[in-house]
This record gives C-alpha cells, structure tokens and sequence, in this order.
C-alpha cells in the first residue's frame, strides 16, 4: 500500500523527465515521435495523480517519504515526497493541465521547426512543476521553482529568432530571480534559526522556536519569491511581455500553474506564515495593490493575451488577498477554478489567434471570431466563471474570498475585493462583446465555414473538457473543502455576511451591464469610459509607469552606481590578488618539487628533524 | 583455536604458495598464470565476503578479527582483484619473473590483511614489513634495471629508516606501558598519555605506517617510486597499500592515542604539512605518475583529519575515504596502464586527444580526477565531506580551512590533467585506442560506482559505520 502510494509519486513526477532525456537525447529530429513520447508521459502521470488523489481523498493525514541530504549536526535537510492533501490536489491540477495543453498543442504546434523542442521543454516543465507540488523540503521546492523558472525562461523565448520573445524571456528570467534572491536569503535565515528546512517541521513546531522579529523578516524574505513568481506588485510586467510565448505555453505556465506556484507556497507555508500576523498584513497589502493594479492595466490593453495576463496577476493577487485574511480553503479554491478557467480562456484565444493571426481584440472582431462555435461558447463560460456569475466555479471560490474578507475588521479590504469584483467583470466582458459584436465585419470571412480539421479537434478537445470542469467545479465545493480541513483546521469561522454575497453578485453584474452598454448593445461606440479620459487611459496603458521605474533604477543605481563599483573590485582587487595568489602557489609548487630532486641522505635528514622538531615541541607545550 | 576466522589469510597463503611451487616447477607462461591468478583474486574476494562476519582472537589477541578488519579485507581482495584485472599485458615485467611478480603481490596482500587483523605490536611489526619487502622486490622487478631499481633502493632506504623508527618507538611503548598487546595498552595508557616517553613512543610508531600512507616527512619515497615502478605495481601500491595503511593508523590511534593535545597537534602539523607539500608539489609535476604520488600524499593530509578527530563521525568518515580511495585511484591509473600498452611513463602531454582517441577512458579520468578533487556528486566528495564535518564538530575550523584551500589548490593541477585530455590537440595523430572489453566494463563500472556513491553514499556509509563501532569498543 505504502509502496504503491511512493511508486505511484514516483512515476508520476520522474516520468516526463524520462520524456526530457529521451527528446533531447534521442528524437529531436522525430518530431511525431518526440510529442508521442511527451503526452504519453504526462498521460501516465495524469493517470497516476488522479489514482493519488481518489485514494487520498477519505483517508487523512500527511504522507512522507524522505531521506536525509547531509545530515550534521544542528541542520537538517530533508529530500523525499510530501503527498499530503494540498500536494495532491496541486499534483492533479498541474497533471491534468499540463495533459490538455499537450493534447491542444499538438494542433496549435503542428507543423513548427522547433515541434521537439518544444515538447522537450514542456516535458521539462511538467517534470519540474509536478515534483515542485510535492516536496519535502523547502530547499528541493525552491530547486524545482528555479527550475520551472528555467522552463519558463525556454518556452517564452521559443521563437527565439523573434527579438521581443527573446527579450520577454530575459526579462521574465530577471524579474523573477530578483525576487528568488530574496527567497534564497529567506531560506538561509529559517535554516540558521529553525535548524530545518521540512515543511512539516515549519508548519510544526520548529518555527515557533524562532524570535518574532526573525519570523517576520523569513516570512517576508520568502514572499518575495512569492511575489516574483506570481507576479505581483512591485515585480509584475513581466508577466504580460511573457506572452510573446506560444499560447498553449501562456496558458500552462503563466496562468494556469506556475505562476500560481506563489500562491501554492503561500498555502504550503500557511500554518508558517500566520505565526506572523504583521507579515500577514503586508501580504494582505501586496495582494490588493496587485489586484487593483493589474485589473485597472487590463480595461485599457487591446490584445487579447495580455488582458488575460493582467487577469491572471489581479485573480492571484485575490488568491494571496484570500489566504492573507486567514481563508486557507478560499485562497485554495480559488487557485484550483481558476486554473481551469483561466487556462480555458488562454485556449480558446489561441484558436482565435491561430486561425486569425492577430491578438488584437477589434481586428478579431472584425474577422469573424464569432464562426468558431466551440471556441466562441467556451470563452463566454470561462469569462462568465471569471466575473463570478453563478452556477460556474468562479462564482463560489470568488464568494468564499468575499467571505474571508469580510471576515477582517477593517472593511477596507472587503472595499477593495468588491471593486476587484466589480473591474474584472467589467474588463472580462469588454473583450467579449468586442470580439463577438463587432461594429463593422468582413462578411466574406465571417461567413467561412468553421475548419473541422484534426488539429482543429485537437485543440477542440481541451476546451470541452476544460469548459465543463468550469460549469461543475464549483459544485464540489463541499467535499473539497472537507478534503482540505484535513491539514489546517484554522479556516475563519467568519460569521455569514449574506448581503456581501449578494452585492459582489451584484456588483459583477453592474460590470457586465456596463460593459454592454459601452461595447455590446446595437450602435454602441466601443469605446471605453477610461478611454475618454486620457492622463488615466496613458497611465493604465503604460501600466501605471512601473516599467519606466524599473528602468530608472537600474540605470542609475545598479549600472552606475553598483555595477560600477563591484567592476573596480573586480579589476583591481579580485583580479591583482588572484594573480598574485596564483603566482606564489606555482612558486611554492617549484620549490616543494625541488625538495623532491635532493639526494637521498638528505631526504632522511630531513625525516629525522621534523621528527626532532616534533619531540621538541612536546617540551616546549609543557612549559 | 578456531582457524576458520582467518580462513581469507589461510586462503591467500595458498594462492601465494601456489605461485611459488610453479616458479619452481614449471615454465612460465604470461596468459595462463593471469588467468589463474584472476580467478583466485576473485575466488580471495567471496572468501573474504563469506568470512565478514566472523570474529574471535588467535595466538592470544595477536591476531584479531572483527568486522573492522573484516571490512578492510573484503576492500584489500577487492584491490587485488581490480589491479589483477590490469595485468594482461605486463610488459614491464619480464617473462621470467612472471610466476614471481603474482606470488609477490599475493604475499603483499596476504601481510596486509594480517596487518589489519593485528593486535599486538610485534604482529604488526612483522606483517607491515613483510607487505613493504615485497614492494620493495615489486618496485624493482620492472625490466628498465636502472629505473626500477633505483627507485626500488630508495624506496627500501626510506623503508628501513621508518622500520627503525617505528621499532623504537615501539621499544619506548613497551618500557612505559608493560604490555604489547593493543587491547592492554587501551587500557593501561590513558592514565600516562601525558607521560612524554608515551606519547613520543606513540607519535614514532606511528612513523612506521605514515611511511605506507605517505605522510610528510615519511613522503620522500612516493613519487620516486610511483616513477620506477611499473604502472601495475604502482596502482597497487596506490591504491591497495594505502587501504591496509588507514586501516592500522586508524586501528592503533584508537586504541593507543587517547586524548592529548600534544598528541592532535603532531597529527595536525602532519596533515596540513602532508596536504600542502604534496599539492604545491604536484603543480609542477610534468610525469602524470609522479603528479599522482604527490596527489596521494596529500590525501594523507585528508586522512589524517578524520583520525585526528578521534570520534565516531571521524572514524566511519576514514573509513569511507579509504574506501573512496580505492576506486578513485584505482580509475586513475587503470587510464594510465591503458594508455601505456609498452610500459612507458607518461607524460601529462601525452593524454592530449585523449577524448577522440578512447571517449570512455577520457571520462573515466575526468570523473576520477573530479572525484580526487572533491567536487560533488562524486564518492570523492562525500569522502572530504565526512572528514571536515568530524573535525568541525571538534571545532578544528582553521584546520578545515587550511584543508578547504588546498582543496582549490589541487583542483588546478587535476584541471591541468582534464585540460590536457580534452582540450589540446596532439602534435602527431595518434591511432584510437581500443580498450578490450573486460577493460571497457571496468572503466565504466568504476566510473559508474564513483558516481553513484557521490549521489546514494548511504549504504556505504552504513558499512563504515559498523566497521568504525569497533573502534569505539576498543576505547
């Protein structure tokens, strides 16, 4: 049984890392074979996670595999499986996207130079994100999380021969190590105070040992890796330039799951992280500032992907919002529906965009969007769960942060979470009432018949299965939230606040009617109400300066000031004492070989007075 | 008496018997006595795993087994086994002397497996130098007379020296203490371990087997005879020797060398003088052989820090160093042998395209060499790795940093080696090197197990372990 649970993780996470290898290695030039290999492992791992999950899912309680890497006195570093309930249920959402993506992508790719590579590093990707989901020990997630990093890095410059892609990936790359740094140091503090770095053992009592200042200062050292990976304030354009990526690569990674990766370490480091409730309210500040931010970028942006993008950093920005209130279940529920919708919403635009060439919401319009059924009714489902219309699943995880936040005592951020509400139903529905009630058409395109090809149902597949995890989702609120309370048992009680529930409804439903009345309804202008309003319309457009910021700050304080002085250090110091140093080592080896050419007789003399000196030393110690 | 316990002994004074009856009665023929002498090194290997567990005295404590020593003889059969397996072509070794060059190492490893059973000075005294009498004949049977010869004197020059240190030492043992054997003296010299007769006597018998580890100032012989000796002997002398040589130091420091600063502080001057000296020399070294003399002696240096630690982390890490040793060296110089079919001595400049002409052994050197220099995942460095942290926990942390730059010292003259294989091209083309496929295996065995212990060193850290238990007992 116990053997059967490790076998099963094993094959799980190793398996598409075997399909890495035998790609790069093997089949780079056997493209068909290369994506064989790739969805037959992560199909294996689908299989294996939900089998984890179905097992799991009445029996309770942690479970761990784990040796020990070099163990000494005082430091612990543990390796191994932690399939508790979060694990698994992180395991099963990245398996089960990770699986749609691949199937989808092998219509979306078809035909590309670079088909291998690409389900090389999707292989890689899956490999590194599925062992991420259930580690042990915080040191082997943050491997897995630069690796994922890497992953990231590879797939956004795919095309890499596109200079903007291959900018997006290095600034992807960048931004994110940035906030890693600070995750890094974060690591040290907890290792050198708390002796450990188990998640268990964190979780548990091992930090509870640890003065308060240090706790707040780890916590929020780790943060900071939460906040370069997901995206959030102060490190969060890099997420939209990531779109220069393929979209099924947009959709996997920098919606779906690894950028909610922040948000899984949030919730893995929960019990960690409430120790320190000043820390917590920095969270709870960040999260909200990302949320407004991001949902105020996405009204104003034209491209369809990076609406999205802007999406996706306010919804984990309510994510880290939910479980910095305190509502563990909210935060996590939220991650799990809206990895569904919003890795939905990613894919029905890739069709858009892979059939009509544009990103461009308006031009899509105007080509006739509207011909492609499947596409076309899912996207309003995934928009409809996004803005929290019920019955869809978005609608019950958005109610439960509705509730975590009212839960506070400030009722700032209960303000806050309904203007979240109210912005992104609004910015959710512009897009689709742009794209499918476009003022003027091309009739002869939008009359095209919908392509009924394999790749197109390649890519159709996904999109059911994905739209109807949205419609039920939500309805396995209750067991989830059973399944979870297994292992944190401190969900606010927050007393019913019924009439919030219903204002965030309506409020969402506000944004919608106002979407219609500016973009949807007969002879409307589609223009925006912050269109009409231009020192806003530039600032949201250029997204609130930020990447002007960032520029200033490194020219000035890094490049000239930093950079500058760590250059001297290396010429002038660092390099004149190396040379030194190595000139006497080489100097010191002449002579200790000479010694080696003398006559032998010398040689035991030399013996004999060392063991002289050796007798003489004793004395001289006594004394 | 119960002989059975030194049933590997009996078993290998029968093979070297063996050899020493057909150099008597029968001519000498270079492929049969190979193979018979590969099949009982191999037959040496299972007596010596059948017979791990077993334990008990004979000639009254002189001869002891447990599974200290016991664990050392089943990696002393094991090295004889593995250079064994690189003498299917000895041209150094005339066809004459073939029976005697077989009966010699055998003889060699039979001392050493006494050596790690002995338990009373005087079977020490006697096993240490019957093992080094027949490496002083091995060293000089290589065909060059000067060549080996030389190095042979030398050698045996160094050798009677350290002998007649150790035997005074001993001498000064006996007077002090009233007892030869190791298991009295544990308990009769904590009492006096601050008496100086006791612990000079102490420090000169130790002289005798830092002569076989090459410690400095008992070093002077290594490089001279790694370079006269023919590259067979000189792996086994490497490799082989160096074990039965840990296992001794580590044996007679556990029972005798109780705490005393004094005591520490000559092992630490040894160790940090031993790893400098031998480092800084190997920089220079243009002869890849005598650049691996030199590399060893400053492993003692390692070595000597995780006995000079005197806890159970110390023990357990010496033993799993001797074990990396083993196969570090043992990789080393099975490269060395390959590319040297006429017995010549290379040149590190002779290793150049190395990587085109035999990509196996090009990486069996690297990884050898990467493992020699510590870097992970290598058995390599688990072994320095195991060492440091027994001294750290002692708190000698100048000692492990002396240690830790030496390490970046030596990492240059392994880099040159590397370079040298991989990256310089050689003057002339040289014809592909094809290893036969026993050799193949090997190479990629060991280099696969060197590996390997890097990433999963648990299991034989167990062993090491066990086997270090009894020192613990014996103190």
């Amino acid at each position: 049984m116990a053997y059967a649970t490790l076998a099963a993780l094993i094959l799980a996470t190793f398996l598409p890392f075997a399909a890495f290898l035998l790609i790069m290695i093997f089949t780079r030039t056997k493209p068909a074979l290369s994506a064989r290999l790739s969805v037959g492992a992560i199909a294996v791992s689908f299989v294996c996670s939900v089998l984890l999950l179905t097992q799991n899912w009445t029996a309770p309680g942690p479970v761990e595999y784990s040796t020990q890497f070099l163990a000494s006195s005082g430091l612990n570093i543990q390796f191994g499986f932690l399939a508790d309930q979060l694990g698994l249920l992180m395991l099963t959402i990245v398996a089960t996207i990770s699986l749609l993506v691949q199937i989808y992508s092998l219509g979306y790719m078809a035909g590309d130079p670079g088909f291998s590579r690409y389900y090389a590093f999707m292989s890689l990707f899956a490999w590194a994100m599925l062992s991420l989901s259930v580690s042990r020990s915080l040191l082997q997630i943050y491997i897995f999380w630069e690796l994922v990093g890497l992953s990231s890095y590879l797939l956004i410059g795919f095309w890499y021969e596109k200079f903007s892609a291959s900018q997006a990936g290095k600034k992807a790359f960048v931004m994110t190590r940035a906030g890693d740094v600070a995750f890094f140091l974060g690591l040290f503090v907890v290792l050198l105070n708390a002796g450990n770095l188990g998640v268990l053992e964190l979780n548990g009592p091992a930090a509870r040992g640890m003065p308060h200042e240090i706790l707040t200062l780890s916590a929020l050292l780790i943060f900071g890796g939460i906040v370069g990976k997901s995206a959030q304030f102060p490190l969060m354009t890099w997420l939209p330039d990531a779109m220069e990526g393929p979209t099924p690569v947009s959709a996997l990674l920098h919606s779906a799951t690894m950028v909610a990766a922040g948000v899984f370490l949030f919730a893995r480091l929960f019990p960690f992280f409430s120790l320190s409730p000043r820390a917590m309210g920095i969270f709870l500040a960040i999260g909200t500032i990302s949320m407004l931010l991001a949902s105020t970028m996405a009204m104003v942006s034209r491209d369809i992907k990076r609406v999205w993008a802007y999406s996706t950093i306010s919804q984990l920005g309510f994510m880290i919002m939910a479980l910095a209130a305190g509502g563990y279940f909210a935060g996590v529920f939220h991650l799990t529906t809206h990895a569904g919708f919003k890795a939905l919403l990613f894919l029905c635009s890739g069709v858009f965009i892979h059939h009509l060439e544009t990103n461009d919401i308006y031009d899509l319009g105007r080509l006739g969007s509207r011909r492609f059924k499947i596409p076309t009714i899912s996207i309003v489902i995934a928009a409809a769960a996004l803005s929290g219309i019920p019955p869809l699943s978005g609608y019950f995880s958005k109610e439960s942060i509705i509730t975590a936040l009212a839960g506070l005592s400030n009722p700032l951020w209960l303000l806050a979470g309904f203007v979240g509400v109210f912005l992104t139903a609004y910015y959710s529905f512009r897009v689709m009432f742009v794209m499918f009630f476009p003022k003027e058409i091309e009739p002869e395109k939008v009359h095209a018949q919908e392509p009924y090809d394999a790749g197109y149902r390649a890519m159709a597949g996904p999109l059911i299965v994905l739209a109807a995890a949205t419609v039920l989702l939500g309805f396995f609120e209750a067991p989830l939230k059973n399944f979870l309370a297994g292992i944190i048992v401190i969900d606010l009680q927050a007393p019913e606040h019924d009439w919030s529930h219903i204002a965030a409804l309506v409020l969402a439903l506000c944004g919608i009617a106002l979407a219609w009345f500016e973009f949807g309804r007969r002879g409307a202008e589609q223009v925006g109400f912050i269109d009409k309003i231009p020192p806003l319309y530039h600032l949201f457009a250029e997204r609130w300066y930020l990447d002007h910021a960032y520029r200033l700050f490194v020219d000035l304080v890094i490049d000239r000031g930093i950079s500058w002085l760590l250059w001297q250090n290396d010429n002038k110091v660092i390099d004149g004492t190396i040379d030194e140093l190595a000139g006497g080592t080489v100097e010191g080896g002449r002579i200790s070989a000479f010694l080696q050419t003398v006559m032998i007789q010398y040689r035991l003399l030399a013996i004999f007075a060392v063991l002289v000196f050796l007798a003489f030393y004793f004395f001289f110690q006594k004394i | 008496m119960n002989w059975m316990i030194a049933a590997p002994e009996i078993f290998y004074f029968a093979a070297a018997l063996w050899f020493l009856m057909l150099s008597f009665f029968s001519k000498p023929d270079a492929r049969r006595e190979h193979l018979s002498s590969l099949l009982l090194a191999s037959l040496g290997v299972l007596v010596c795993l059948a017979s791990v567990g077993s334990q008990g005295y004979i000639f009254i404590q002189a001869f002891t087994a447990d599974i200290f020593s016991q664990v050392f003889k089943v990696l002393l059969s094991l090295g004889l086994f593995l250079i064994i397996a690189l003498c299917g072509n000895l041209p150094d070794v005339g066809e004459r002397r073939i029976q005697d060059f077989y009966f010699l190492l055998f003889t060699c490893t039979l001392a050493m497996m006494l050596l790690v059973s002995a338990g009373h000075l005087l079977s020490i005294f006697v096993s240490l130098e019957v093992s080094s009498y027949s490496l002083y004949i091995l060293v000089s049977l290589r065909k060059n007379q000067d060549f080996g010869l030389e190095a042979g004197i030398k050698y045996f020059l160094v050798g009677t020296f350290a002998s007649g240190v150790m035997l005074f030492g001993m001498a000064l043992l006996y007077s002090s203490s009233g007892t030869t054997y190791l298991g009295d003296m544990a308990r009769v010299l904590p009492g006096m371990i601050d008496q100086p007769v006791v612990v000079i006597g102490l420090v000169l018998t130790l002289g005798g087997f830092f002569f076989k580890l090459a410690v400095f100032p008992f070093h002077f012989w290594a490089p001279d005879a790694y370079q006269g000796a023919s590259n067979q002997v000189a792996a086994y002398i490497a490799t082989v020797s160096k074990v039965a040589a840990v296992a001794v130091i580590a044996r007679v420091v556990a029972y005798a060398g109780q705490e005393s600063t004094y005591f520490v502080h000559v092992l630490v001057i040894l160790s940090v003088a031993s790893m400098t000296v031998g480092n800084l020399a190997a920089i220079a070294q243009k002869d890849l052989k005598r650049l691996l003399a030199f590399s060893t002696i400053a492993h003692s240096g390692y070595i000597l820090i995780g006995i000079l630690a005197l806890n159970p982390t110390g023990w357990s890490g010496t033993i799993f160093y001797a074990l990396a040793l083993l196969a570090m060296k043992f990789t080393a110089f099975l490269v060395v042998v390959e590319l040297a079919p006429e017995g010549q001595n290379l040149q590190i400049n002779d290793l150049a395209g190395l990587h085109r002409r035999s990509p196996l052994l090009a990486l069996a050197l690297m990884v050898s060499l990467f493992s020699l220099a510590g870097i992970p995942p290598t058995i390599g460095f688990t072994g320095k790795f195991l060492v440091f942290v027994a001294a750290i926990e002692r708190g000698y942390i100048a000692l492990v940093i002396i240690a830790m730059i030496n390490v970046v010292i030596s990492l240059y003259y392994y880099l040159l080696v590397i370079r040298a294989a991989y990256l310089l091209e050689p003057s002339i083309e040289l014809p592909a090197l094809k290893p036969s496929m026993p050799i193949k295996l090997l190479a990629g065995i060991s280099t696969g197990v060197i590996v390997a212990a890097g990433f999963f060193p648990y299991p034989l850290i167990r062993v090491a372990q066990a086997a270090a238990q009894v020192l613990l007992v014996g103190r």
